[in-house]
């Protein structure tokens, strides 16, 4: 985190090149996340349903407790260390929007992870708030990593 | 430290709380808190249809939470750094403890299938021991960007 002590990161070509490989990682895992979800999990609330309960008329099962317990598992810890890592950047460079952002971010992730535990373990209705969380939280980061490449290239910024 | 990157680490505290629940529910329907429970989900019960775990597969499961492990304490223990329990004594054994709890929560399955059974109770013993560890820095740290 030695770029939250420097003074200005613009003129520091070193650490400009390191956070602009991070932040592009970030944004790859960011994408790749929707597209594994897309793929496996289901990010649409039919598709979420069926992997969560399951479904008689297409003969799938349910996703088991212990699978359903290991994939919110990772799911956190993934989550927390790169929302704390992209924060962090974000409230280094940004000037104005970074309280309201990270609230954003953190407050919809963090809603995400709850309520797919709640559909899981309570009911099925959580289902509604998980995908839109879903798609605040990814939407916020990807803002906030773009909001982070302009603070660092534009000019004049 | 900004007040933008207290908000931060005060997100980061709830999920390490959430990371604590979620490890909790899984070793509690994996495993079990009990002595039997950790040696039948290692060794293996005929008569419950448990199969014993190989050092391979142990090793699949231990390997990703070194990593982890090592990741959540620094970045949570760092955090210390920028309160005023950076020069406690307390902090040092802290940091000490913290780390051997997280080790040996780890490797205590090595041991187990290696015959060594007591190490059933080490590795109870230990899961908590670095939880209640992790919620403790954690409320240090809530304390401190609360009251600082």
């Amino acid at each position: 985190m030695k770029f939250t002590l420097i003074n200005n990161i613009k003129k520091d070509k070193v650490m400009k090149l390191i956070l602009t490989g991070f932040l592009s990682f970030i944004l790859l895992y960011i994408i790749s996340d929707i597209f594994v979800k897309y793929f496996g999990f289901g990010i649409s609330v039919d598709a979420i349903k069926i992997t969560l309960v399951g479904s008689e008329a297409e003969f799938i099962d349910p996703i088991t407790k212990a699978s359903f317990l290991e994939f919110w598992h990772v799911e956190i810890f993934f989550m927390m260390m790169i929302l704390l890592t992209l924060s962090a950047i974000f409230i280094r460079l940004a000037n104005r929007s970074r309280t309201f952002m990270t609230n954003i971010l953190m407050i919809s992730a963090i809603t995400s992870l709850v309520t797919i535990a709640l559909a899981y373990f309570v009911s099925a209705i959580f289902i509604y708030i998980y995908v839109i969380t879903f798609f605040i939280w990814h939407l916020s980061a990807v803002y906030m990593i773009l909001y982070s490449f302009w603070k660092l290239y534009a000019k004049g910024v | 430290m900004q007040k933008a990157y207290k908000l931060s680490i005060i997100y980061y505290l709830i999920f390490s709380l959430l990371l604590i629940i979620s490890a909790v529910m899984l070793f509690d329907y994996k495993i079990g808190f009990s002595y039997e429970g950790v040696l039948d989900y290692y060794l293996g019960d005929e008569e419950k249809f448990i199969p014993a775990k190989s050092s391979g597969g142990a090793l699949k499961l231990v390997l990703p939470h070194i990593f982890s492990f090592g990741l959540i304490s620094m970045v949570l223990l760092h955090f210390l750094v920028f309160t005023k329990h950076r020069y406690k004594k307390s902090t040092l054994v802290l940091i000490y403890l913290t780390f051997l709890s997280a080790l040996l929560e780890i490797f205590t399955p090595m041991l187990i299938l290696n015959g060594f059974e007591f190490a059933a109770l080490l590795k109870l013993i230990s899961f908590f021991v670095f939880l209640s560890l992790i919620l403790y820095i954690s409320w240090l740290l809530f304390y401190s960007i609360i009251h600082e």
